[in-house]
């Protein structure tokens, strides 16, 4: 069995800096990470192969050339092979390029499930799984936060997590796609022996522009900085001074 | 359609597909119909909601308060959410709707349904619309980007346009005591499907003292580890009636027990004062809490996305910041 996980590069967001105009300070750039729910999707594919024999777990990711660290993280928690589609990510690539593309090396590669995040962790749009799914005709569940294999190995069936806690089991035949939610399960650290390995794996490359061009549907037409919706009063001083005034504002309000 | 089309086809129409709650219609469902009104009178089109079930009479009639038409769809052994059913269903009568523009909540449900659908129609998509304004006649839609650090605007240059309002979002536009709107029912037939859902009997998440507080301390990654929730103990025993919570990552992680999970997968809070802990505001935690009387946010990250719905906003390491002011009150 094959399973094939849709890998996402993103900045860590505490070491995201931007300047008055919305733009990442040149001086101190991002760390680059394994978007989150992407690495949990890995896990529960990586927890699928260790419980079931001769299940091959790919990592595939759509991205610059500086990506390829998420294929060596991937790599390094233990995936088997894989690839990266070389895009530039300025602008970032809509959604269903995205998923044309993937859809596109997916396709006659026998993957019986596909795995993506339930939203890429920056952008947080939640489109290019179920997109996937739509251009490969798969079925589809999002957020799972379980996932299990049906004794026979012809279908998965899925806890979805909704609103308020509610849950939902969906059973799907394989081939599908399921996107992977707050799952509990906490990605695991790369290993040194997998990592060592992951250097010299070779990766499946593929350019972007040797791929389908879907027309571009949505136009972005600027970036800012988000507008306060409230007072957003900011503290000045040591730990000592901020708390006095925290306490002369709550107690001015009759809060403490 | 030509991709470069900015204006909506005429004789379109805005098609707000509404949400189930446990009781009766979801509360985004009456921001979609807000929303469907507002763009069919920019863009010159008819507004229309639709409901699905096995049995829709009782929430069209819910959904015809808001003065537009509905369209009560009924799909026989649609008794809760299925993402297959909605698709199969609705990829029949949109078309022959006409429509122009497709709305959906952004939540578990119409995020499962609506981008496949969208893929299927051929439509621009934009997700997690918080605002939306005419600019020069073209629809602008913004949404949060990079963490909630930044803000996009995007124009659609097809159409339909489909998209998901976040909940919040439009909670000002709503509007009560109107005329009905016609109802009208539609039979369909249960479309061949694939995938098999099964509701699960539903824990009772959110804990009764949580949703009573008049104070939430509310604990976030940034505490650090469990051994510094002590601090946060402290701090919430120097206020009556208030009551520790966490986000999603704290009650995964075994700090906190998910009863105490403020979010769109936990409880809905509105205290007269929320202090954040070391929460770096991601909207599926804010859903569960913008609604607070007064907020007091603590991050060392200085662009933190819960600094923009705070009153207060304290950058410092929380410990250090924690002990500081439990030495002062
Ligand atoms: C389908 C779905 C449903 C979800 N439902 C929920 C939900 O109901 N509730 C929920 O909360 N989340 C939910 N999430 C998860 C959500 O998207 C975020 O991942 C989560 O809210 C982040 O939690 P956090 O703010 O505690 O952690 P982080 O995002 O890691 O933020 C930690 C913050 O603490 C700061 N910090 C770190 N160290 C320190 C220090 N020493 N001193 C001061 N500050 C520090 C950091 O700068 C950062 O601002 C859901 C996600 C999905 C996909
Ligand atoms: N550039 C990319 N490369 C690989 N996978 C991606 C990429 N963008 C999105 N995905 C997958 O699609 C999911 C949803 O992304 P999004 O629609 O951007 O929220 C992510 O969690 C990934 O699994």
């Amino acid at each position: 069995m094959r399973i094939l996980v849709c890998c996402k590069q993103v900045a860590e967001p505490e070491s995201l800096l931007l300047d008055q105009q919305g733009r990442p300070d040149p001086g101190v750039p991002a760390r680059p990470k394994l978007a989150e729910w992407d690495a949990r999707a890995l896990e529960e594919a990586l927890v699928l192969k260790e419980s079931h024999p001769g299940v091959e777990v790919w990592a595939v990711t759509v991205g610059p050339a500086e990506a390829d660290a998420v294929l060596q993280r991937a790599l390094g928690m233990g995936a088997d092979q894989a690839a990266h589609i070389i895009a530039s990510d300025d602008p970032p690539s809509r959604p269903s390029g995205i998923a044309a593309w993937l859809a596109e090396f997916a396709r006659g590669r026998g993957f019986d499930l596909i795995l993506c995040g339930v939203m890429s962790e920056d952008a947080m749009q939640g489109l290019v799984g179920p997109m996937l799914a739509e251009v490969l005709d798969l079925p589809c569940a999002t957020g799972a936060v379980s996932l299990a294999l049906s004794p026979d190995n012809t279908g998965v069936r899925v806890e979805r997590e909704m609103e308020g806690g509610r849950r939902q089991a969906v059973e799907l035949p394989l081939p599908a796609l399921v996107t992977v939610g707050a799952s509990p399960r906490q990605p695991r650290y790369p290993s040194l022996s997998h990592l060592l390995r992951a250097k010299k794996a070779p990766r499946l490359r593929i350019e972007a522009q040797n791929l389908a061009q879907t027309p571009t549907r949505e136009e972005r037409r600027g970036l800012s900085l988000p507008q306060r919706q409230r007072a957003g009063l900011r503290l000045a001083g040591g730990s000592a001074e901020k708390a006095a005034q925290l306490r002369a504002i709550l107690e001015e309000r009759s809060l403490l | 359609m030509s991709p470069e089309t900015v204006v909506p086809p005429e004789g379109g129409r805005v098609v707000a597909v509404l949400e189930r709650g446990p009781a009766g219609l979801a509360p985004v469902s009456l921001e979609l119909a807000a929303g469907a009104k507002l763009l069919a009178e920019w863009l010159g089109l008819e507004a229309r909601l639709v409901v699905l079930g096995d049995q829709p009479e009782e929430l069209a009639r819910q959904a015809a308060a808001s003065g537009l038409p509905v369209m009560a769809v009924r799909v026989p052994g649609l008794t809760g959410f299925s993402g297959e059913v909605y698709r199969q269903v609705l990829a029949e009568l949109l078309p022959r709707w006409r429509t122009a523009v497709l709305l959906a909540g952004h939540t578990t449900s119409g995020l499962d349904w609506l981008p496949g659908l969208a893929g299927r129609l051929d439509a621009a998509c934009v997700s997690g619309v918080e605002g939306m304004r005419l600019a020069e006649g073209r629809l602008v839609l913004r949404r949060a980007t990079m963490h909630g650090k930044l803000v996009e605007e995007i124009a659609p240059r097809a159409w339909p346009l489909c998209l998901t309002l976040q909940p919040g979002a439009l909670a000002s536009r709503v509007t009560t005591g109107n005329a009905p709107g016609a109802v009208e029912i539609i039979e369909t037939a249960q479309p061949e499907l694939r995938t098999k859902v099964e509701d699960l009997p539903g824990e009772a998440n959110a804990d009764a003292a949580l949703s009573q507080a008049q104070v939430v301390v509310a604990a976030g990654l940034g505490v650090g580890g469990p051994e510094n929730l002590e601090l946060l103990r402290r701090l919430a025993a120097r206020f009556p009636n208030s009551a520790l919570a966490g986000s999603r990552p704290v009650c995964d992680l075994g700090w906190l027990p998910y009863r105490q999970q403020v979010g769109l997968t936990g409880a809905t809070v509105n205290p007269r004062l929320y202090i954040a802990c070391g929460i770096s505001g991601a909207r599926q935690h804010t859903v569960g809490m913008q609604g607070s009387g007064f907020i007091v946010a603590i991050s060392h990250d200085p662009q933190a996305a819960i600094f923009n719905l705070a009153d207060v906003c304290v950058v410092d390491d929380l410990p250090a910041f924690l002990q500081a002011f439990l030495d002062l009150i």
